[in-house]
């Protein structure tokens, strides 16, 4: 029972964060609606109906495409195990975890980050460059030049080596020199960008044929990551169980390694950190490299597995979604892969509530900058809750 | 690091108000050592610079760089002539070969960043040249397209510096400029007046910054935090208002544009006029807020307080200056800038607003804000060199000379890098930049 309560108050403000995030959401469908905006002066209750039976239709959409149709459920449970049916029923449930291991990946590796008290915005650039590596083993060590199994575990070597690589960057220049972590990394991000438009165009060993566009050769000729069930239509492979277990390793290592511990000393106080021996230097160093290893995995496993082909939007919002899910999970893996899972199924919804109702899934977008906005001001959702008139009082003695 | 004697620096540069600041040379003796230290490192630099240009110079024997102006206007007659490159490139060693010397022998009171402002052109020109390789080149449009470019980073740095005077690291210039582009079209093209399209920007842009200020201020949000929400949202808002109600309904995208005005007299300078003198009126304004806010920030009582704020804001708080409304003021200054130069990216461009329409132009004028050290004039210069790389990369896949435009395109970029680095000389940010305050 104890263990309920306090589960409770930890979700508490991220679920009413995203809920009062998802309400403004609606009624931005409501008020972004022409036709909707039109009728206000003239009809307005009809207008309002009309508006809120519309984002009702949506959100619908959304709830289909991130959990299955229920009809379609019902049909597979009816079939007696008809594999066709069964993999339509299941398939928005599973694409939408598929959404999530991204942002599990670089979730994690930006919590690692925060906890010592750097704010990696990089990691869209370092999730880019692990994509970069994860694609360059492929294409050398894939397609039979190594067996399967080898030439799967070079490319998350590469992808983790090409992440950590990036990360150690902005690590090493604010340890020695003290450049501001945040600045290089949105640099970083926008370079990696190009990088990888400069390999995807001017090299015929990565670029697809005939070479007119800035893309790279079909992945899944050269490395075919295993699926894990057991209906084949349904694409989850394996990078799902990696990112489980490195949210376990991320949790072990953080919370019962000693270094773990110095890491999050030198997050919450550095100078108290430095004055206990810990070296602030080495931990921002090691920090941002265990950041970028993990996002540049995720990269790897997703430019591999899941996209089977490297382009240059690949980084896309990854980052900055990945930044919403680590504040929202507290920064804590457990919290990282409930978030992202939620973010995995608002992000599968919203493509299918976007090829249904034609809303635009950027509203998710905007969805998370307003949980962002709540979480980092737990006081203003909290007065959202209580009374949104209530003004604070104001200091004593001012 | 960044902590150190803030009031004696705010004084210092109280006193010696001069827009273009030496580097300070008092200090105590680490700090004397330091400065010495990437004083040698930048001459090491340039001396390395000097040795790269003379073997382009050695290689460049021979190759004629063709070029064209527009005499008399843009598309009308045109004047062709001819430099050899060695020449360009001659001067280009020259003038590294002289800093390197000069950063030598002066050490830390050598302005650098002046001599990089001075041979950057010509380095660029002298690049240009050899990539173009013998094909004729009109300059008229690259100079055109690099004053145009300038705007909007420029202006947005002028929005970094003003609200990181104050104490409030901006890094939402980004976001503004999105709010800015499309508000600013939506109110043009509903109003049907030219003019209403960049207020209504610059309002918009204020009142997002007054959000971002109130998220920073009264609910102490990291400010970084704070940024990133303002850049998401602002790409999610501004991208689905963009599908749902610009797209379908086009006639809300249908701005008036602001077209280039002809000064008279002064556009009708053979060459000179068609560059300088038939711009969009923005420049002209562009540069009127540099020169501005370079008073304000360093000749008024307004900017010593705004200064005071960015560096000491419990100093300044005790001497009875309300740091809390400062900083609000400030935010909705740097607002009406950033929404401005949003406008200006559908106004002036073609077709009105599209998605993502800024392309990170906000993230160059945080780039400009550093490579100019927070000082307007010198954050305008290193605008307008980020805007010739940008129209050089325009013009050379233009002319389809081969080069792969990614590393052009990523130079601003690693420059920034380069210079929070401190690798050719540490700049320093307000020392309160980032931190609430708390007003006991």
């Amino acid at each position: 029972m104890n263990g309920l309560k306090k589960f409770g108050s930890k979700i508490r403000i991220p679920a009413l964060s995203i809920s009062v995030a998802l309400l403004v959401g609606a009624l931005f469908i409501i008020f972004t609606d022409i036709e909707v905006l039109g009728g206000l002066l003239s009809d307005p209750i009809g207008a309002l109906s009309l508006g809120v039976g519309r984002a009702a239709t949506a959100y619908s959409a959304l709830f289909r495409g991130a959990f299955g149709d229920p009809e379609n459920i019902g049909k597979a449970l009816a079939s007696n195990g008809d594999i066709k049916l069964w993999a339509r029923a299941l398939r928005p449930i599973v694409e939408s975890v598929v959404a999530s291991v991204p942002l599990i990946f670089v979730g994690l590796g930006v919590s690692v980050a925060f906890r010592t008290g750097i704010f990696n915005i990089g990691g869209a650039g370092q999730y880019t460059m692990g994509a970069v590596g994860g694609t360059i083993a492929a294409l050398v060590f894939g397609a039979g030049v190594t067996p399967a199994p080898i030439a799967i575990l070079l490319v998350m070597i590469f992808g983790v080596i090409g992440g950590a690589a990036w990360a150690f960057i902005p690590g090493y220049l604010k340890a020695r020199v003290g450049a501001s972590e945040v600045i290089t990394t949105i640099m970083l991000n926008f370079i990696a960008g190009q990088f990888v438009f400069f390999l995807v165009s001017n090299f015929e060993f990565i670029q697809k044929p005939p070479r007119n566009q800035p893309v790279s050769k079909e992945l899944s000729q050269f490395v075919d990551l295993p699926g894990i069930l057991p209906i084949a239509a349904l694409r989850l492979d394996i990078s799902i169980i990696i990112a489980l277990l490195t949210a376990v390793a991320v949790s072990w290592f953080l919370f019962r390694s000693t270094r773990g511990f110095e890491l999050r000393a030198a997050g919450l106080n550095l100078a108290a950190a430095k004055y206990a021996g810990i070296g602030a230097g080495t931990s921002i160093i090691t920090a941002m490299l265990i950041s970028g290893a993990i996002s540049g995995l995720g990269g790897a496993l997703v430019a591999v597995g899941t996209i089977k082909q490297l382009s240059p939007g690949i980084g896309g919002s990854v980052g900055f979604t990945a930044i919403a899910v680590a504040l929202v999970g507290g920064t804590r893996p457990s919290g990282v892969v409930a978030t992202a899972l939620v973010f995995g199924l608002l992000q599968h919804g919203g493509s299918l509530m976007q090829v249904e109702t034609s809303i635009p899934i950027e509203m998710l977008l905007f969805i998370q900058a307003l949980v962002i906005a709540f979480i980092a001001a737990p006081e203003l959702t909290l007065g959202i809750l209580k009374n949104p008139f209530r003004r604070r009082p104001r200091s004593v003695g001012k | 690091m960044n902590k150190r004697k803030p009031v004696a620096a705010a004084r210092a540069k109280t006193t010696t108000s001069a827009p273009a600041k030496r580097s300070v040379s008092v200090g105590d003796g680490a700090d004397a050592h330091q400065q010495l230290i990437a004083s040698r490192v930048r001459a090491g630099l340039f001396a390395l610079f000097t040795l790269l240009s003379l073997a382009i110079t050695a290689g460049s024997a021979g190759v004629e760089g063709n070029f064209a102006f527009w005499v008399d206007k843009v598309g009308g007659t045109d004047v062709a002539f001819s430099v050899p490159v060695v020449l360009l490139w001659a001067a280009v060693t020259a003038g590294f070969g002289a800093m390197a010397a000069l950063q030598l022998v002066r050490g830390a009171s050598f302005r650098w960043r002046l001599a990089i402002g001075l041979v950057s052109p010509v380095l660029v020109f002298a690049l240009l040249t050899r990539l173009l390789d013998g094909t004729t080149a009109n300059l008229t449009v690259f100079f055109t397209s690099t004053l145009l470019y300038t705007v909007p980073v420029g202006i947005g740095a002028l929005a970094g510096i003003v609200s990181e005077r104050s104490g409030i690291l901006n890094i939402s210039v980004e976001g503004k400029l999105l709010f800015g582009a499309m508000i600013g079209s939506i109110a043009s093209s509903i109003t049907g007046i030219a003019i209403a399209g960049p207020i209504a920007g610059a309002i918009f842009g204020a009142l997002v910054s007054l959000f971002f200020a109130w998220l920073c201020i009264r609910y102490r949000v990291d400010q970084i935090i704070a940024g990133t929400v303002i850049n998401i949202g602002a790409l999610g808002v501004t991208t689905f208002a963009y599908l749902r109600i610009l797209q379908p309904y086009s006639e809300f995208n249908r701005p008036i544009g602001i077209t280039p005005i002809q000064i008279p007299f002064l556009s009708d300078i053979p060459i000179l006029g068609p560059i300088l003198f038939s711009l969009s009126p923005y420049f002209y304004i562009a540069v009127g807020f540099v020169l501005f806010f370079t008073y304000m920030i360093y000749r008024t009582r307004w900017g010593l307080r705004l200064r005071a704020a960015g560096e000491q804001p419990n100093a300044a708080g005790t001497v009875g200056i309300d740091v809390v409304k400062l900083r609000y003021r400030a935010m909705l200054v740097a607002g009406l800038l950033a929404g401005f130069a949003g406008s200006y990216i559908s106004l002036s461009g073609t077709g009105g607003f599209g998605i993502n329409t800024s392309a990170g132009q906000g993230f160059i004028a945080l780039a400009a804000v550093i490579f100019g050290a927070w000082n307007p004039i010198y954050a305008f210069g290193a605008a307008l060199i980020f805007g010739m790389t940008s129209s050089a990369t325009t013009l050379l896949s233009g002319l389809g000379v081969l080069i792969p435009p990614q590393i052009l395109l990523s130079m601003p970029y690693i420059v920034t890098i380069i210079v929070v680095a401190g690798l050719i000389g540490r700049v320093r940010a307000p020392a309160s930049a980032g931190r609430p305050y708390d007003q006991g």
